[in-house]
């Protein structure tokens, strides 16, 4: 310990300025000494300006030559060197300075008070002044924060004071032992942000960037990364989809769509690009930083279009050891499930829906027929297996899944290796049977230091998942659909067919499963050399397989008739009719090959960086598959149990590459004029040789309006920065190989002897777009970070017009080419935006409590794309939105048949009850009389969310703290189609909130007019439910997203089992919502749960 | 550490390199035989009658309620289809006619695979022309550029074009093939697609003259047995001029299959031939049911044409297993594996969804689509000699050159029926009639029950300008359980309480005995005639200024 303080204090250092602020003195040695100073920032009562002319001496020299004459002491704690006032003003110059007093000396007090000094998580904090308020008496904490120190009586106050924390006063009394908490400063400006192959300081950026550290994944609990990014920061958009609750992946965009293809951002952790975010276990993420603007991503150009997000892992420090271990238990709901009607009421609206399209008169029973819908709950009472009331969803779904998880995490570091390491298992059970999810992580990450100039990381990752899921189709459907006609087991507890077979609770329960591990090794190996000062040189290497498996095993469930057991009715349907299995392999293996070299200078009043940098990326996927069917047992799922007359296999492979170039230069005047340049050079294997390489530039600059002399004297605005950027970054993620026509093979069948004998065939599917290249974005960012009344209350804007140029779009062609619709370098979309973030922290006594707000909001419009592309209800052409709702104008329910006669209409059909559409247009451009889709559809409005909004609250007395997040979005033009659907497939479920609303024969007249949605009918189904503004309703919403509530038990007491913390807690996430969407429907889609966690950790 | 960015497909080849041999030529070939391009109208697992032949309980296809509009998938994947096909017609062409091709193969060789690509150019194009009427016609390679302005071509200048190809793959294509070689298109499947596109559009004189000419090629007879024609187990039956194979083992079948399996076998009857279909066969004396005597309704399977049982399954016979009877006092049924009594799952008093009129389908139906997990591996027939003979007769019949040629076409077809020999006049109602009105009412009636569920009807209600007429009026069933017992069963009146008038086209009206109240208004059907040519895709307009809309939409 001494010996490393020894070598900080030994560092050669030159250091030549002239009258300039303390402060900047001390950033000119941190950065020349590569050490860290932490003080006050009111160290000295009035400013300083100092001069020094220091070539190539020790660290401690020029601390002396320093800091001597302002009378300030410095100390080495932990690789920082501390400053603080000399307490000697009206002491005997003769008092050593190391020390204020010596922890022995207490030949003038009678009162012995000791204690322990320790943060918020419980660690002790070394080095923490202890004074005796109105003297100058006091001491210092040792290595674990212990004191010990004479008062002269018990009406003594006890000051306690650290750089980085707020001061605290205790009053004596009559104890003798004093343990005291402090809480730590706002000292977000000193926070450190990772960008790109780097870190800076969050008030050295130029770029927009957002972080969040270990606490939120503490706090939120997700199993997910990608789920709790949800609201976490403006600007960074969550899309969940249900389904697989909180197992499931969630879809990132950062600043709205950036491009058509994948949208989704690049995902580098600790250096090394992944798939996305989910394959880091939340525990171990240290930092999460999302680059937002071009300046600060451009640095991973070409893949950087969408947005960058950039995870470090923890790492052990020097000196450090632990050892803790957490467990938490708890279970999963369903948000809201839609009710749909019971037996009765579904024949009643079937035979409504029947009569509606068959018009047959007098008789409104067309479908079921009078005397079975008499007394039918009755009749279902005495016979239930011929008159069934089945509530599939009640009976399918669990109200509850099970979940639980331990983690394990070990950290050592001694001077020379430093060593953390992590273990987590986490088990979630599923909604329903034969559905849950296990996922173990291990992390090993270590630093070495060989000697000065030599050292090097050596990481390693293991992520294995294992997904089971029954073989039924989408149960969550299957079920929300079926009828309640049919039954799903007999009375005598037997199954039953369901709708001749397809019942979807006995082939979730008895149907097989589709099973999924996933296992991925990740490594990487860094070696950093120091050759000289400030200059780093690092090579780094970093494989990552992943071995994949898939075992879908398919049981043919036979049902035998109510009556008769011997008696066979149907084989269940839903994901096959017979045995079988396939099982699948696949294995990817990718190569990120970087030489990096950092060189920072500080000549004068001038700081400067640079990074040059090479990346070279590889990646290659095999498949293999085979099957067997009509496996005579279910018993035994391997392949060789099978009969070989069904056997099948099959193979493929692809591979990608690129390979980067790319430098960083920033340069700073005073801290008080930042200017950083960015660019990067890119080639990609998937395009051809003469379009590959694309270069990226940015530029950004900030100026820091508070190191300003006119800023000086007012204590308003803690500090205030203008930042400016402009960039390029590319995409490339369309496939792997667009610029080559591929043949495409298959199979025919002739007859060869009689016999159907099978020959290969091949076509070419696709045009090959030779010249197709990167797609380029430039944007353009302008940003203003405000921190007010002593860094209380921060403020964060930014503004940004981000233009994609050549962008990469499967443009409708026409059909009748004969081929898919290719990529192409074509079209501009412009998408402006603002991000806001607003923060306060503050502390009541010994309440800390903080607030923090982010709102975005942003608007994508697309420019000449040269065509038009069509996506189901939605559009993109010149002038529209991204995906813009695209569909007739509506003009209410026709009530009578006059007006049906006298409107123009889709087809002959239309009849009273139906949807009547305005007649916009027609071939000559003049509403043509006629309904057609070519003519009479227009823009109804972008469907992306507006004014995204994220908050968080946070609270912290007395070891209690509470965490409360809320997210949502603002205003979002939704389709109402999905959550109206009835007759699904032509016999599915009546959603309940439907009844009494819509348009019905049997409505009186007052009724009718009052109707919210159109008659029921089959026939003209689509007629209705083609998308029309009358389906669009605001599908914003307000979520209550998460709720945490800690104790932590004071250390007093977890010290006599020799624990340092222990801490308990319940969260509860997706409480609840507010939102306008029919009942039952969760704004975010089937599936979403609440999840409600309690667990409690330990650490020694 | 790799160092090459020049990564090309592992496992697939580029097309620049590709149509460079004989080979990859013939590969390129056999992709123009994929079901995909061969799908017809109505196949035997389709749920979307077109026609009036079949319906599904009481859901209706566009075409049958009217509301077809540019949007319409089905038609869509028509469109998209069709080209996909010519698109890679016209890729091996363009391959073909190169000179480095050229210079590699055979001329003789060459003008086969010519031949072939021509030929399936020409059916493609024919299929859109059928029902887009003008189409948008390429013979070479598009580029997307062009692609933007393209308008339709004249349906003449067209149809002139599809002749061309057609009668340049008639020229060269060979008569047939040795069975131990793969079996491809042949002169007499070029002559019968020929003829039957001639037909459709009209052109008696051309059709004619192909339906001829495949005739006399001399490669084909009638299949012995009408109703195992059909079965799955049937294979490249002689009669058979162009059918795409399926086969379990190769993994290409249909399926798996439950629509049209009776629900005491599991399946869910849910696709049914209609009481339209059901009383257009003729009786065994020739005559239509209005008109023989020897129809019964009670008993309306009886002394009915052959064809009636091989596609609709007689009441109280055995079929998939059970006995089938969709009588309300029919609760229990005969059950063939264990010959108990179990409860009887196709008849409407035990279940709901049994049978909506009574009638399920028996064509190509046979035990063996109840295994493999109910796939199936029928071959898809594209055309038949039986449709040759009978295009042959309704050719001549529309250019009144009615000769003993027309009704031996029509006789050779109806005796193979009865199994017996056309000459044996007795044991069939032989066809003598020479009045063209007359012929050509027996000539529609003839193809309804020969080619029942073949995927053809649509096409002739349409061709015939009948769908109008057809396809306009309810499709009828069954009263419910109580009713029908009170009101047909209890009054001796099971199964058909009245019987249908038919009328000059063949087809059955039954709004008589609608207006009785003893049968049940399913579903109406409510065709319009802008139905008559199908609208191209909405895409095709909307990005397109100079693609026209047919009229109508």
């Amino acid at each position: 310990k001494d010996a490393e303080a020894q070598e900080l204090l030994n560092r050669k250092v030159s250091v030549q300025i002239e009258n300039r602020n303390f402060e900047d003195a001390i950033t000119i040695i941190e950065k020349q000494a590569d050490v860290k100073f932490t003080y006050r920032s009111k160290l000295l009562e009035v400013p300083q300006k100092v001069t020094l002319n220091i070539v190539n001496q020790s660290l401690s020299q020029v601390l002396d030559k320093l800091l001597r004459p302002l009378k300030i002491k410095y100390k080495v704690v932990n690789n920082q060197i501390i400053l603080s006032r000399l307490i000697t003003l009206a002491l005997p110059e003769t008092l050593p300075n190391t020390l204020v007093y010596s922890p022995n000396d207490n030949n003038i007090a009678d009162i012995g008070v000791k204690g322990v000094v320790s943060d918020e998580k419980g660690e002790g904090i070394p080095g923490v002044s202890v004074i005796i308020k109105g003297t100058t008496k006091g001491t210092v904490t040792g290595i674990n924060g212990d004191y010990n120190l004479s008062v002269p009586d018990g009406n003594a106050i006890l000051v306690f004071s650290f750089v980085g924390y707020q001061p605290k006063e205790v009053t004596v009394g009559n104890q003798t032992t004093l343990n005291v908490t402090l809480a730590t400063d706002t000292k977000a400006l000193e926070e450190v942000v990772v960008v790109g192959y780097g870190v800076q300081k969050k008030k050295d950026l130029t770029g927009a960037v957002s972080s969040i550290n270990a606490d939120v994944f503490k706090e939120r609990k997700e199993t997910q990364v990608s789920q709790a990014l949800q609201g976490a920061m403006s600007g960074v958009m969550v899309s969940r989809s249900g389904g697989n609750g909180s197992m499931g992946n969630a879809s990132i965009q950062i600043r709205g769509v950036t491009t058509i293809g994948d949208s989704n951002p690049l995902v580098i952790v600790d250096g090394v690009p992944v798939s996305d975010v989910n394959q880091v276990n939340p525990n171990d993420i240290e930092n999460l930083s999302v680059l937002k603007d071009a300046a600060s991503a451009s640095i991973y150009g070409s893949r950087a279009a969408a947005g960058v997000i950039l995870i470090t892992t923890k790492r052990a420090k020097t000196d450090q050891a632990s050892f803790n271990y957490s467990y938490e238990r708890g279970f999963d709901t369903p948000t809201q499930l839609p009710d749909y009607m019971g037996a009765q009421r579904y024949m009643e609206l079937q035979n409504e829906l029947r009569w509606n399209d068959a018009g047959n008169g007098a008789n409104k029973f067309p479908a079921f027929s009078q005397d079975l819908l008499t007394d039918y709950n009755q009749k279902h009472q005495t016979n239930p297996d011929r008159y069934p009331d089945t509530n599939w969803m009640g009976m399918t779904l669990n109200n509850m899944a099970q979940r639980e998880a331990h983690s394990v995490s070990v950290v050592g570091g001694s001077k020379f290796v430093k060593s953390n390491a992590s273990v987590r298992y986490e088990k979630i059970g599923g909604f329903y049977e034969n559905k849950n999810y296990n996922r173990v992580f291990v992390r090993s990450n270590n630093d070495f230091t060989i000697n000065k100039i030599v050292g090097g990381t050596v990481d390693f990752n293991f992520k294995r998942t294992n997904t089971v899921d029954p073989t039924a189709d989408n149960p969550l459907y299957r079920t929300r659909i079926a009828a309640p006609i049919y039954p799903a087991l007999w009375a005598d507890g037997r199954i039953a067919d369901g709708k001749a077979g397809e019942n979807v609770y006995a082939k979730v329960r008895y149907g097989g499963t589709n099973r999924y591990t996933y296992n991925q090794i990740g490594g990487r190996i860094a070696l950093d050399l120091k050759p000289i000062e400030g200059l780093k040189i690092s090579g780094i290497l970093a494989p990552i397989f992943d071995f994949n498996d898939q075992k879908r095993f398919n049981k043919r469930v036979d049902v035998y008739a109510a009556d008769d057991p011997n008696q066979f009715v149907a084989s269940l349907i839903g994901g096959g009719l017979t045995t079988r299995l396939d099982e699948n392999r696949w294995s990817n293996y990718s190569l990120t090959t970087q030489f990096l070299a950092n060189y920072g200078k500080t000549i004068g009043k001038h700081d400067f960086t640079a990074l040059l940098g090479y990346e070279n990326y590889y990646y290659k996927s095999e498949s293999i598959g085979a099957s067997r069917d009509q496996y005579l047992f279910d018993t035994y799922p391997y392949l060789d149990q099978g009969p070989t007359a069904f056997r099948d296999n099959y193979g493929t492979a692809f591979e990608t590459a690129y390979r980067s170039y790319f430098g960083r230069l920033t340069y700073s005047f005073q801290d008080r004029y930042l200017i950083q340049a960015n660019i990067r050079r890119d080639g990609s294997s998937r395009f051809n040789k003469d379009y590959r390489w694309g270069t990226f530039p940015s530029i950004s600059a900030g100026w820091v309006v508070s190191e300003e002399g006119f800023m000086r004297n007012q204590n308003l605005i803690s500090f205030l920065k203008l930042r400016a950027s402009w960039g390029t970054l590319g995409n490339e993620r369309i496939g792997n190989y667009p610029s080559v026509g591929i043949m495409s093979f298959n199979n025919a069948l002739f007859y060869q002897n009689n016999v159907a004998v099978s020959q290969q065939t091949a076509a070419q599917v696709q045009y090959a777009i030779k010249d197709i290249s990167w797609e380029k974005t430039s944007s353009v960012d302008l940003g203003l970070d405000a921190y007010f009344l002593k860094n209380k209350l921060r403020f964060t804007a930014d503004v940004y017009r981000k233009e994609t140029k050549d962008m990469l779009l499967a443009l409708q062609i026409p059909i009748f080419v004969g081929f898919e619709n290719p990529n192409q370098n074509t079209g501009i979309m412009t998408t402006k935006g603002i991000d806001l973030d607003l923060g306060w922290t503050s502390t009541v006594g010994k309440l800390r409590y903080s607030a923090s707000f982010n709102l975005s909001q942003f608007r994508s419009e697309m420019g000449d794309l040269g065509g038009t592309e069509f996506i189901g209800d939605k559009i993109r052409r010149n002038g529209s939105q991204f995906d813009e709702w695209y569909g007739y104008i509506s003009q209410g329910i026709y009530q009578t048949q006059e007006d049906v006669n006298n409107s123009p209409k889709l087809s002959n059909n239309v009849k009273v009850g139906d949807l009547k559409y305005a007649d916009i247009s027609g071939p000559n451009g003049v509403p043509d009389g006629k309904i057609s889709p070519e003519y009479d559809r227009v823009l109804l409005g972008s469907s992306q969310p507006q004014w995204m909004y994220g908050g968080n609250f946070k609270l912290d007395y007395r070891g209690i703290d509470l965490g409360i997040t809320i997210q949502g979005i603002g205003y979002q033009r939704t389709s109402l189609l999905p959550y109206t659907d009835y007759n699904a497939e032509n016999f599915g479920a009546f959603p309940v909130y439907l009844d009494g609303n819509t348009w019905s024969m049997n409505n009186t007249e007052q009724q009718n007019l009052a109707a919210k949605y159109p008659r029921y009918t089959e026939t003209n189904r689509a007629l209705n439910r083609s998308l029309s503004d009358f389906w669009l309703f605001n599908g914003g919403y307000f979520r209550l997203k998460n709720v945490t509530l800690g104790y932590t038990i004071p250390q007093s007491i977890t010290k006599r089992i020799m624990a340092n913390s222990i801490r308990f807690y319940v969260t509860g996430t997706d409480i609840f919502s507010l939102n306008k969407y029919p009942k039952g429907w969760d704004p975010e889609g089937l599936g979403i749960v609440s999840t409600y966690i309690g667990g409690f950790s330990i650490g020694f | 550490c790799q160092n090459s960015l020049d990564l090309y497909p592992l496992a697939q080849p580029s097309a620049e390199k590709w149509y460079s041999n004989e080979t990859e030529i013939q590969l390129a070939l056999n992709d123009l035989y994929r079901l995909e391009w061969w799908q017809w109208d109505e196949d035997n697992t389709s749920v979307n009658y077109l026609s009036d032949d079949g319906f599904y309980r009481q859901a209706l296809t566009p075409i049958k309620a009217g509301t077809v509009t540019s949007q319409w998938d089905f038609s869509t994947n028509f469109w998209r289809n069709g080209y996909k096909a010519i698109a890679r017609a016209n890729r091996a062409i363009v391959a073909l006619n190169s000179t480095e091709t050229k210079s590699k193969v055979s001329q003789a060789k060459l003008d086969v695979y010519l031949a072939e690509a021509r030929f399936h150019r020409a059916a493609q194009y024919a299929k859109l022309v059928d029902k887009f009427g003008d189409v948008v016609y390429s013979d070479g390679v598009v580029s997307i550029e062009d692609a933007y302005t393209i308008g339709r071509t004249d349906k003449k200048t067209v149809i002139t074009k599809i002749y061309e190809d057609f009668d340049f793959a008639i020229a060269n294509l060979p008569d047939a093939y040795a069975a131990t070689a793969i079996k491809r298109v042949t002169k007499g499947v070029a002559l019968a697609l020929k003829a039957r596109f001639a037909l459709y559009q009209q052109d008696f004189t051309t059709a004619a003259a192909a339906a001829k000419a495949c005739i006399d090629l001399n490669q084909y007879t009638l299949h012995p047995d009408y109703g195992t024609l059909f079965l799955q187990s049937t294979k490249n039956s002689k009669e058979v001029v162009f059918s795409i194979p399926r086969s379990l083992e190769q993994k290409i079948t249909l399926g798996p299959t439950s629509d049209k399996i009776t629900r005491n076998s599991g399946g869910f009857a849910a696709t049914n031939p209609t009481w339209d279909l059901f009383c257009s066969y003729l009786c065994t004396d020739g005559k239509t049911i209005d008109k023989s005597p020897l129809y019964d309704p009670r008993n309306p399977f009886k002394n009915r044409d052959p064809r009636c049982t091989a596609t609709i399954v007689e009441f109280g016979q055995p079929h998939l297993g059970f006995i089938y009877d969709p009588h309300p006092n029919a609760v229990q049924v005969l059950r063939l594996s264990s010959n108990s009594m179990v409860t009887n799952n196709d008849n409407r008093v035990n279940a709901q969804f049994a049978s909506f009129n009574g009638l399920v389908w028996k064509k190509g139906i046979d035990d063996s689509w109840l295994l493999n997990g109910r796939l199936i591996e029928p071959e898809q027939i594209i055309i038949r000699y039986a449709d040759v003979l009978l295009m042959y007769a309704e050719a001549k019949i529309e250019l009144n050159q009615i000769d003993e040629s027309v009704l031996s076409a029509m006789n050779a077809v109806r005796a193979r029926a009865y199994k017996v020999a056309a000459s044996a006049t007795t044991l069939y109602p032989v066809i003598t009639e020479t009045n063209q009105a007359e012929l050509r009412k027996l000539l529609r009636i003839e193809r309804r029950m020969e080619f029942a569920n073949e995927g053809l009807r649509y096409m002739d209600i349409v061709r015939w300008k009948i769908a109008g007429k057809v396809l306009n009026r309810p499709i009828y069933g069954m009263l419910d359980p109580i009713d029908l017992k009170a009101k047909v069963v209890d009054k001796g009146l099971w199964f058909f309480a009245g019987t249908p008038t038919i009328d000059e086209d063949g087809t059955p009206d039954f709004s008589a005995m609608a207006a009785t109240g003893l049968i049940k208004n399913l579903v109406p059907t409510a065709w319009t005639d802008r139905q008559y040519l199908w609208p191209v895709p909405t895409a095709e307009i909307q990005i397109n200024p100079n693609m026209k809309q047919n009229a109508g939409y």
